[in-house]
């Protein structure tokens, strides 16, 4: 029997026994065949009605991982700006306490004595911006000090914005002396965080760890400010010794700054 | 031709039918009167085709004496085709070789058909008696008519015709 023949009889078998089963009633009434067309239709409608709903679930669920994935983004961005804020916040806190160490030099001074916020600071030029609340116009070379000591003086002033010059820019001097006032000096500032001590006589009783306030003998700074300490001590065959100091003001983590517009100095060099 | 051979079909089909009737013997009933005519179309190898014939034999077995109509399509075409796969194969055109063509096509057909209404919650009773007795019976009639074809009746009745006429 040729393959045709086959796929006609298996048809025509087929066909009759359709045909048959179309007019035998089933359990319900209704013919075997429409009983037989639904067991074969029923699992492709459950495959297809579960595909479906694997379909709609998949959907659902790209569109929630979507959701999530957005939400997570934005709750990040919210983490990094709470953590900038408390960053912010910390600074804040640190400046509000640098401030509260105002109140004893602040004292000392005038009342016209302005706060001013650290913005920017190169170590290496020895400059540093700083920005006041208000707008002011400040003279040059207004002192500037911190609440552990002198920090510069006032190079150019625009408005809310201040550049100064730190004491330890390679041109900057300052005159200090010891607490005792008996030995004076001029500190030099290097370009670095040291201070070299010039004209400090050979004979002076200087120690290391000893205090340099500033003397007001540079017409510049009021005295009685801390400004260094003494860090190494060395003779040489020249008249003076050759001193070396650091900074009482930290100027690496400083962020509060007290301007003196109003000091003047005295005849005297003393506080006015 | 084809027309004498439907009437002939369609006169044992009736014939079958009165078998069956009430008050004819139970045995009677066991006998597949149109089986003569797949056998003789096997044998013959007459049909080179598919057999349309059987088809519409079995459909007329179904609208005679089946519940539905289909199965008995199925089995005789079955019946059909089984017996054209035999003669294939076998050489022998003698009466016993009608005769067992007739007991293959009526076990086929009863088995076929039984097979083919059972997925329609139709299967009846079924023994293996009743198909033996089908079988035997059916090979008889198929084997009685092989017989007369080998005799050849009609000739020697119109060799009587001539003689009686001299």
């Amino acid at each position: 029997m040729s393959r045709t023949y086959l796929l006609r009889t298996v048809l025509v078998w087929t066909l009759l026994e359709l045909l048959a089963a179309l007019q035998v009633p089933a359990v319900g009434g209704s013919p075997v065949l429409f009983s037989w067309l639904r067991t074969l239709i029923e699992p492709v409608a459950m495959v297809a009605q579960g595909t479906v709903d694997l379909a709609v679930d998949l959907g659902l669920g790209a569109r929630g991982l979507q959701r999530a994935t957005v939400e997570n983004r934005e709750m990040r961005i919210a983490l990094e700006t709470l953590r900038a804020r408390q960053i912010l916040l910390q600074a804040d806190l640190a400046a509000l306490r640098e401030i509260g160490d105002f109140a004893g030099p602040s004292a000392e001074f005038d009342a016209g004595a302005l706060v001013g916020r650290c913005t920017y600071r190169d170590l290496i030029a020895g400059t540093m911006e700083v920005r006041t609340a208000g707008s002011f116009i400040l003279a040059h070379d207004t002192p500037v000090v911190s609440a552990k000591g002198l920090v510069g003086r006032v190079l150019r002033s625009d408005g809310r914005r201040h550049w100064l010059q730190l004491l330890t820019h390679a041109a900057a001097a300052v005159a200090v002396k010891t607490e005792d006032s008996l030995v004076h000096g001029l500190a030099l500032g290097t370009g670095s965080n040291a201070l070299t001590i010039a004209y400090v006589p050979r004979q002076a009783e200087l120690e290391r760890g000893d205090l340099l306030i500033t003397s007001g003998g540079d017409g510049i700074y009021p005295p009685g400010i801390p400004a260094a300490r003494v860090t190494r001590i060395r003779e040489s065959d020249e008249p003076f010794l050759e001193v070396t100091a650091v900074s009482t003001a930290d100027l690496h983590a400083i962020r509060m700054v007290l301007i003196l517009p109003e000091w003047a100095p005295t005849a005297s060099g003393g506080l006015p | 031709m084809r027309a004498k051979i439907a009437a002939l079909a369609v006169v044992t089909l009736v014939l079958q039918r009165v078998l069956g009737m009430p008050g004819m013997p139970a045995w009677f009933g066991y006998l597949i009167l149109p089986m003569i005519w797949i056998v003789a179309a096997s044998l013959g190898r007459k049909e080179r085709h598919w057999p349309y014939e059987a088809l519409l034999l079995g459909l007329a077995w179904d609208l005679l004496f089946g519940p539905v109509v289909g199965p008995g399509g199925i089995a005789w075409t079955a019946a059909c085709l089984s017996l054209y796969g035999l003669a294939s194969v076998v050489a022998d055109r003698s009466p016993v070789a009608w005769a067992v063509f007739g007991v293959v096509g009526a076990v086929v057909v009863i088995l076929v058909q039984r097979l083919a209404v059972m997925p329609l919650g139709l299967a009846n009773s079924f023994s293996i008696g009743q198909l033996a007795w089908s079988a035997v019976l059916t090979g008889l009639w198929c084997g009685f008519v092989g017989t007369v074809l080998a005799l050849d009746l009609g000739k020697h009745w119109r060799a009587y015709q001539v003689r009686k006429l001299r």
